[in-house]
């Protein structure tokens, strides 16, 4: 009977890992088909074309903007000045010790290269990385307050507020979000900026109206996750915070809140992943944030698949790590 | 210290009414115990709950204290800093721990400081047997240790009066005692209580005063002596008959 069911378990065994094999195979052939794909159509792979989309190193020349002498350089560390001497006056040029390319008492005319050095610079793509992950942070947090004062008040005996409460909600979850980011932008924007310039002040730059769209989409979101969160939570608790003298908004900052969020962290770990992707819909307000900067590098290049797959890729960076994030938070509270 | 004149109280939903009370009339003096008894759904709890505002009495006055709490002019949180109550169903706040739950409130409501609240409720917890227990969560406590927490962090708000909605009802049978134990003792030290309760041992032993609901209605009121050995009405024969 022992060596019998020893046997099953290896078979067992045996085949779980069979079936590993043909989820990598699944994977592989996958790949490859599109490999051959793209063979088909003549497409030429160039992925060592795509790093200087991340970084690259540019040619820095700093040049004399008039005639005359080196009179002196004067190094400090790894800086350097050059002071040339013309006609009409003396100009100072700060450079890199190590990259100068005159010497003292050489002869120069305007345009001539004093210093020429390679610097590196952030590319298309990770500026494109960065300011999708600032317009999604940026709307998450204020997403969080939006949806946590409509959720409050979306369940108050109030009908000023919750009325208000269910328009917006109502309102912001029944239009595509496409649209709304056209509102904001075309609309309350210009609407916005033409009464700023009447009265002289600064113009607000397209990025706060996306970001805006973003926000108060996902507010309607986590209002209804909030309002949810806050009626799972059994009426004893209220009843034992308000029987002790807390008030209606203590007892929801110490006792209910608390209990609620924990409660609806999954749901808002989906929902924050979800603004993660919409952002990329800001693009067509001239927001160059990943898809657009993706765009652009696209028509520029010539080398779609590569740059989608990157795309994608960092995209999935960013929202693996937060989902990661959130299930740490929800893992550690559980514990507590 | 608690006079409660011709109250009552209509529960309405679409199509029932529910009269829960009906023109009550009750009053308990300063360091008495009083315990409500009646069959369930008499509106004794109702009547507990009315005093504690967590029901809204439709009519009468309910003056505790001094303090006419169904006016609207009153500020209710400062009157329930004064009134501790404790629940059938413990309604610890799970995300804190026992000691937690103990010192909240003193130190948001009575802005008392983290170590005089901590002090204080160190005491208590030793005072109600479960100081070894200070720092784990209400989830990992039983029954009976849950509600005397309970009872502690009530007392922590250092109230008037003590409100006891059916304290035991909720516990298994072996944890009865414990909970009873602690507000025998809370009793002996002259604190004011009032108890919804089936439990007729600690009625007929702790009680200065029993109150006999039905139907909406005090029945009867007497002592635990009169009450138990020589009812006046039949309605509170037929009950002790049933339980006893």
């Amino acid at each position: 009977m022992g060596s019998r069911s020893l046997l099953n378990r290896l078979k067992d065994r045996n085949y779980y890992y069979v079936w590993i094999g043909v989820f990598f195979l699944l994977l592989i052939s996958i790949v490859l088909s599109i490999y051959y794909s793209a063979l088909q159509i003549d497409y030429t792979w160039r992925w060592y074309r795509i790093p200087q989309y991340f970084a690259y190193q540019e040619q820095v020349e700093i040049k004399s903007e008039i005639d005359g002498e080196v009179e002196s350089i004067s190094k400090k560390g790894k800086e350097a000045v050059v002071r040339v001497k013309g006609l009409e006056g003396t100009e100072s040029y700060a450079v890199p010790a190590s990259a100068l390319t005159v010497e003292e008492g050489d002869q120069i005319y305007y345009g001539d290269t004093l210093s020429s050095y390679k610097k590196w610079r952030v590319g298309i793509l990770m500026q494109g990385l960065w300011l999708t992950l600032k317009v999604s942070i940026i709307a998450i947090v204020f997403g969080i307050f939006i949806g946590l004062f409509t959720g409050i008040a979306r369940i108050s005996s109030n009908p000023a507020l919750k009325w208000s409460a269910i328009t917006y909600i109502e309102m912001i979850r029944g239009s595509p979000l496409l649209v709304q980011i056209f509102i904001w932008y075309f609309v309350l924007g210009t609407l916005l900026n033409n009464l700023l310039a009447n009265n002289g002040i600064a113009q607000i730059p397209p990025l706060w109206f996306g970001v805006a769209a973003l926000a108060c989409f996902t507010g309607a979101y986590v209002a209804e996750m909030v309002r949810a969160g806050i009626q799972s939570i059994h009426r004893g608790q209220t009843e034992a915070a308000r029987s002790l003298g807390m008030t209606y908004v203590k007892s929801m900052q110490h006792i209910i809140l608390p209990q609620a969020l924990r409660r609806i962290l999954p749901p808002l770990a989906g929902q924050f992943i979800s603004l993660i992707k919409d952002s990329s819909l800001l693009g067509i307000i001239a927001i160059r944030e990943l898809t657009k900067a993706t765009r652009e590098v696209v028509t520029t290049s010539l080398q779609p698949f590569e740059l989608w797959f990157v795309c994608a890729l960092l995209y999935l960076v960013l929202t693996f790590s937060l989902s990661m994030l959130l299930q740490h938070l929800e893992r550690r509270q559980l514990v507590v | 210290m608690i006079v409660a004149k011709n109250i009552s109280k209509t529960f309405k939903s679409h199509s029932t009414e529910v009269k829960a009370l009906v023109n009550v009339t009750a009053k308990v003096d300063k360091g008495e115990v009083v315990v409500v008894l009646g069959p369930s759904g008499s509106g004794k709890s109702t009547l507990i709950r009315c005093l504690n505002y967590l029901n809204v009495a439709d009519e009468g006055s309910i003056v505790i204290d001094g303090i006419d709490i169904l006016d609207p002019k009153t500020d209710i949180n400062k009157v329930r800093a004064e009134v501790g109550m404790v629940f059938q169903s413990f309604n610890l706040f799970p995300h804190k721990t026992v000691l937690e739950n103990v010192t909240l409130a003193p130190m948001v409501v009575r802005k008392n400081s983290k170590e005089e609240a901590r002090k204080k409720g160190m005491a208590l917890l030793e005072k109600v047997g479960i100081l070894d227990k200070a720092d784990v969560y209400p989830d990992q406590l039983s029954g009976g240790q849950q509600q005397r927490v309970a009872i502690a962090r009530a007392l922590a708000m250092e109230p008037k009066v003590m409100l006891f909605d059916e304290p035991t009802s909720a516990l298994d049978p072996e944890m009865v005692g414990e909970v009873l134990d602690v507000m025998k003792n809370l009793a002996r030290e002259g604190m004011t209580m009032v108890v919804v309760s089936h439990e007729m041992g600690f009625a007929r032993e702790v009680a200065d005063r029993v109150i006999f609901m039905d139907e909406g209605a005090v029945v009867e009121v007497g002592t635990p002596e009169h009450f138990f050995t020589n009812p006046t009405h039949e309605r509170t024969k037929l009950f002790l008959s049933q339980i006893l």
